[in-house]
């Protein structure tokens, strides 16, 4: 009898979230068992625990998952699992705290489907705000759209917190090789006349960007808002819309609401679950894999 | 439809061992729930919580696992568990905290089967000694081989005091005639293995224990086994998968050979396996705790009669 594939989901937080336990049982994992409030010092020992306990065909059948809030941290939980594996005692893990990994993933997907296809450009040398940007799913699309060429700034209501987050995005998720840079949210008045790009990525509920500063940007060309909670992050960008045009913005922008974006993210989180059951060799999924994925999701379903 | 089979895993720590979740997802169990930071008081609560609910039908497709680090509050739970059953309706309950009485029933038949093969002996002939005896695979293996006949020293490599309390309390509670002494220092450590039979390391991984020059002491040495399986190992010249292979540094001991973590962690796996299996199977009710681990482990070895 085939042994059933089995998930192993660790998160520093008290409980997991429902929403990646049905992920991972609707992807085919067989078995997803909970540890929670993980400190990141045990996870050596819950990694080789986990390996040890069967051969290396059945390891193939057997996953770790990351979840928790902090960023940070589950990037430093997914080398340390990392790091006390070796060969043929390896699993594939995979690190999507608060869903924030997929989420920014396919935010940053979709606003480049609409580059192309609405502006015929890509995201190379745009001037990028991420209103919003000091929370998970902020940072993750701030690091994606810098690798991606892109100028970024990320915006907070406190630029010192900006610029700490702004700080730690560019050294530890971008290894010093992206320069993201910090701003006040009561300057994006000013921003917006230079932004090509604009990502919601604040508290629910909480509209980020105004009716009247969309009228004042003059090359913006696309809006995307993750909250589904009205009123909208970006005034005249509704959860549904999907490239559509927004109402009053001078220079021909399009918004991606919260359910065009929860669609890919959705898609996304599927095919990286369904990859840790059928790679052949463990793989180690995090943000970067996920915005490849979510290319590929965009592209294979265009 | 057939009811599926569920395991209840209690377990004190905040977690459970993803070790044990593979093990018994692997021999059959179909649903596997956690219950975390588990008291003994509510053991009894959620035993018969875990009982009442299913016919007797759907008892015999239900167990309850005990895990955690404590030995003493293992058994505690799993005597509480015991007693909270009505038949028809009880439910298998298995004990293995840190995997403890399963790699100790491992660490002890495998050496039992050296010692039978290699020299002839039976282990109520011989003398022991535990290095890392005072953590829980260290106490397990010590009750186990001093309940089988053997003269068992358990040491701990800090304090003296630590051997000697942990000794007290278990040969209180078991029945055991376990002693304790210092393995602190190369000297101490010389001096133990000096007039021993058996040598069983259970200290932590990656901590190399006995070196050559201590095993050079070694004069009746027999069989020498260590459950660590980072290397360095805990004795030196015994190889993970080493089983029966002579003890290299043991120059004065004649005939002496090591047994390595992989082929001790073979048996463990097994015999874990076999138990949780029997949980389901025609047998059950089973109160599954180091004794019975141990003599299945024996069948194993030795066959179905050797009890």
């Amino acid at each position: 009898m085939e042994k059933p594939f089995i998930l192993h989901m660790l998160t520093t937080a008290k409980n997991l979230s429902p929403f990646d336990v049905n992920m991972a049982l609707d992807a085919g994992w067989v078995s997803a068992l909970p540890y929670t409030n993980v400190e990141p010092s045990e996870i050596q020992g819950l990694v080789q625990d986990a390996i040890f306990s069967r051969s290396p065909k059945n390891l193939k059948r057997t996953g770790i998952f990351i979840g928790g809030r902090d960023t940070k941290q589950a990037m430093d939980m997914l080398n340390i699992a990392k790091r006390s594996m070796f060969a043929p005692f390896e699993v594939s893990v995979f690190a999507d705290p608060s869903g924030a990994f997929t989420t920014a993933a396919g935010m940053v997907a979709a606003v480049e489907r609409e580059l192309m296809a609405k502006f015929n450009t890509t995201l190379e040398g745009k001037n990028i705000l991420v209103l919003g940007g000091t929370g998970p799913v902020g940072q993750v699309v701030a690091v994606i759209a810098a690798q991606d060429g892109a100028k970024v700034k990320l915006i907070g209501r406190q630029l010192d917190k900006a610029q700490a987050i702004a700080d730690m995005c560019n050294n530890e998720f971008g290894e010093g090789k992206i320069t993201i840079e910090a701003g006040a949210d009561a300057d994006k008045a000013e921003y917006i006349k230079t932004a090509d790009v604009v990502f919601a990525t604040g508290a629910a509920g909480i509209e980020l960007l105004s009716a009247e500063l969309i009228a004042s940007a003059p090359q913006l060309k696309v809006a995307a808002d993750a909250n589904a909670v009205p009123p909208a992050g970006i005034a005249g960008v509704d959860a549904f819309h999907n490239g559509t045009a927004i109402e009053g913005s001078k220079s021909g922008a399009v918004g991606l609401g919260a359910m065009a974006i929860g669609n890919i993210k959705f898609q996304t989180q599927v095919l990286l679950l369904k990859k840790m059951i059928n790679s052949d060799k463990p793989v180690y999924l995090h943000f970067e894999h996920a915005f490849e994925t979510a290319r590929e999701y965009i592209k294979s379903s265009s | 439809m057939a009811k599926r089979s569920i395991l209840h895993m209690l377990d004190p720590m905040p977690n459970n061992s993803p070790f044990d979740i593979n093990m018994a997802l692997d021999a059959g169990f179909d649903v596997l729930i956690p219950y975390n930071n588990v008291k003994l008081d509510s053991v009894y609560g959620l035993t018969q919580d875990a009982t009442f609910s299913r016919s007797p039908s759907g008892v015999k497709r239900t167990g309850i696992f005990i895990g955690g680090r404590d030995l003493g509050l293992a058994m505690d739970m799993l005597k509480t568990s015991k007693q909270a059953m009505v038949p028809p309706f009880d439910v298998s309950v298995f004990a293995d905290p840190s995997g403890a009485f399963t790699t100790a029933a491992a660490l002890v038949t495998c050496a039992e089967k050296e010692l039978k093969a290699k020299h002839r002996k039976e282990l109520k002939d011989c003398s022991v000694v535990i290095f890392g005896g005072t953590g829980p695979v260290g106490i397990a293996t010590g009750i186990i081989a001093s309940l089988a006949g053997a003269d068992v020293t358990i040491t701990d490599h800090l304090s003296v005091d630590t051997a000697l309390d942990v000794a007290k309390a278990y040969n209180r509670r078991f029945n055991c005639t376990l002693k304790g002494a210092l393995a602190n220092s190369d000297a101490d450590k010389a001096r133990l293995v000096a007039h021993t039979d058996i040598i069983f390391c259970t200290a932590k991984a990656g901590i190399q224990v006995l070196n050559a020059g201590v095993l050079k002491e070694a004069a009746q040495l027999k069989v020498a086994g260590d459950v660590n399986a980072v290397p360095p190992f805990g004795i030196e010249g015994v190889k993970n998968d080493d089983c029966g292979e002579p003890l290299i540094h043991a120059t004065n001991a004649q005939g002496a050979i090591g047994i390595g973590a992989l082929a001790i962690g073979n048996v463990k796996f097994q015999l874990q396996h076999e138990l949780l299996k029997a949980m389901l199977g025609p047998e059950q009710p089973l109160f599954i705790d180091f004794r019975f681990a141990f003599n299945k482990a024996r069948e194993m070895q030795f066959g179905p009669g050797v009890n």
